[in-house]
C-alpha cells in the first residue's frame, strides 16, 4: 500500500501563513467558490474592509486574467491549469499566481510589470485612465489590459514576477502581489 | 399600380407614449458575481446594487447598455441612475466608464440624467473609485453614506 504523510505539506503551508493554495485546472465556478472562501476567511480574521476588498479584487483580477489568457489561446485544461496562493504577510496579504504561456508572451508580460513596477501611485492613476480610454476590441471579452495596473494600484509594494522554462516550447509566468 | 413607399418621417411620428411602450422594464436577478438591476421606463429610476465581477462583463452590461441607449434616444425623461456596487472587476469598471460615457453624451445635447452612487462608510475604497468615475463626468453625479 502507498504511503500518504500530508502533515509536511501541511507544516509548510501553515509556517509560510498560507490561507488558500490551489493548483490545476481553473473554472469561473471555482474561481468563484476560492473568491468566497477568501472573502470569509478576511471576514473572520476581521480585516478591514477596504483591505479586504482589494486581497479579493487582486485575487479576482489575477486568476481572471489566467483565464482570458488560457481561453484566449485554446489552451486545454492541463495546460491552462493555475497556480495560486494567498498568503499571510506581516500586516497585509501575498497573492500569488502561476500560468503556462507562450515565452514571447511571458517575456512582454514581464516587460509590463518592470514598467508598472516603476511607476508611483500618480503614474499608475494616468496609465490606468489612459487604458480604460482604450477602445475595447470586438473580441476582447476582459478588460483590456486594466487587471495589471489595477493589481499594482493596490497593492503596497511593486509586483514581482519571474519566467521559466516549462519545457515544450511553454514558459511558467509567477506574479507575485504584495498588499 | 406601384405602392407608394411611406414615407419615412411617418416612423418618426409615433407618439411619445407609443415610444415609451416599446420599451421594457428591465430587471436582472442578482448572482454571485453580478448585480441586481431593475429600470423602469415609466419613471426613469435605474438602479444597480450588488457585487459586480463577472468573467466576461460585456455580456453582463449588454442589455444594460441597449436599455439605456434607448431611454435616452427614445423618450425625453430623465434617467436617474441608483447605484450601489461596492466591488467591481476591471471590465465592469470598464463597462461602467462606457454607459456614463453614453449618458455624458446625452447630458451634452440636452438630456436630462442623474447618477446617485450609495455606499458603505467603512469602506472607503468605493468612494476612492466613484471619485474617480465623477472626474470624468459633468452631468449631476452625487456619492452618498447609506
Amino acid at each position: 500500500m502507498q504511503s500518504i504523510n500530508l502533515l509536511m505539506l501541511r507544516q509548510e503551508l501553515n509556517d509560510k501563513n498560507i490561507l488558500l493554495c490551489f493548483n490545476g485546472p481553473i473554472s469561473s465556478g471555482l474561481i468563484q467558490e476560492l473568491g468566497d472562501a477568501l472573502k470569509n476567511h478576511l471576514q473572520t480574521e476581521s480585516t478591514e474592509p477596504s483591505l479586504a476588498m482589494d486581497v479579493f479584487g487582486v485575487f479576482i483580477e489575477l486568476t481572471q486574467n489566467i483565464r482570458h489568457y488560457a481561453g484566449r489561446l485554446g489552451y486545454s485544461d492541463a495546460v491552462s491549469s493555475a497556480t495560486v496562493v494567498v498568503a499571510q504577510h506581516s500586516n497585509g496579504y501575498q497573492v500569488m499566481a502561476g500560468n503556462i504561456v507562450e515565452p514571447e508572451d511571458g517575456q512582454k508580460l514581464v516587460q509590463r510589470i518592470n514598467d508598472l513596477a516603476d511607476m508611483d501611485k500618480a503614474a499608475l492613476k494616468a496609465a490606468f485612465k489612459k487604458q480604460l480610454r482604450e477602445p475595447r476590441a470586438e473580441d476582447s471579452a476582459s478588460g483590456a489590459g486594466l487587471g495589471l495596473i489595477d493589481i499594482s494600484r493596490k497593492s503596497s509594494v511593486p509586483l514581482s514576477c519571474s519566467l521559466t522554462d516549462a519545457g515544450q516550447g511553454k514558459a511558467f509566468l509567477s506574479i507575485l502581489a504584495t498588499i | 399600380m406601384p405602392v407608394r413607399a411611406k414615407p419615412f418621417s411617418a416612423f418618426l411620428q409615433l407618439s411619445e407614449e407609443k415610444k415609451i411602450m416599446n420599451l421594457q422594464t428591465l430587471f436582472l436577478e442578482q448572482t454571485k458575481n453580478t448585480p441586481k438591476v431593475h429600470a423602469d421606463p415609466a419613471t426613469g429610476l435605474f438602479t444597480i446594487d450588488g457585487d459586480s465581477y463577472p468573467e466576461n462583463s460585456y455580456d453582463f452590461f449588454a442589455p444594460v447598455f441597449e436599455w439605456v441607449e434607448q431611454f435616452l434616444t427614445e423618450t425625453g425623461k430623465k434617467l436617474v441612475m441608483h447605484l450601489q456596487i461596492a466591488y467591481m472587476n476591471t471590465s465592469s469598471v470598464k463597462a461602467m466608464m462606457d454607459l456614463f460615457d453614453m449618458m455624458e453624451d446625452a447630458f451634452g445635447s440636452g438630456k436630462k440624467v442623474e447618477v446617485v452612487w450609495f455606499y458603505d462608510p467603512r469602506n472607503e475604497r468605493v468612494i476612492e473609485m466613484v471619485e474617480e468615475f465623477m472626474e470624468d463626468c459633468t452631468f449631476p453625479f452625487e456619492i452618498e453614506a447609506r
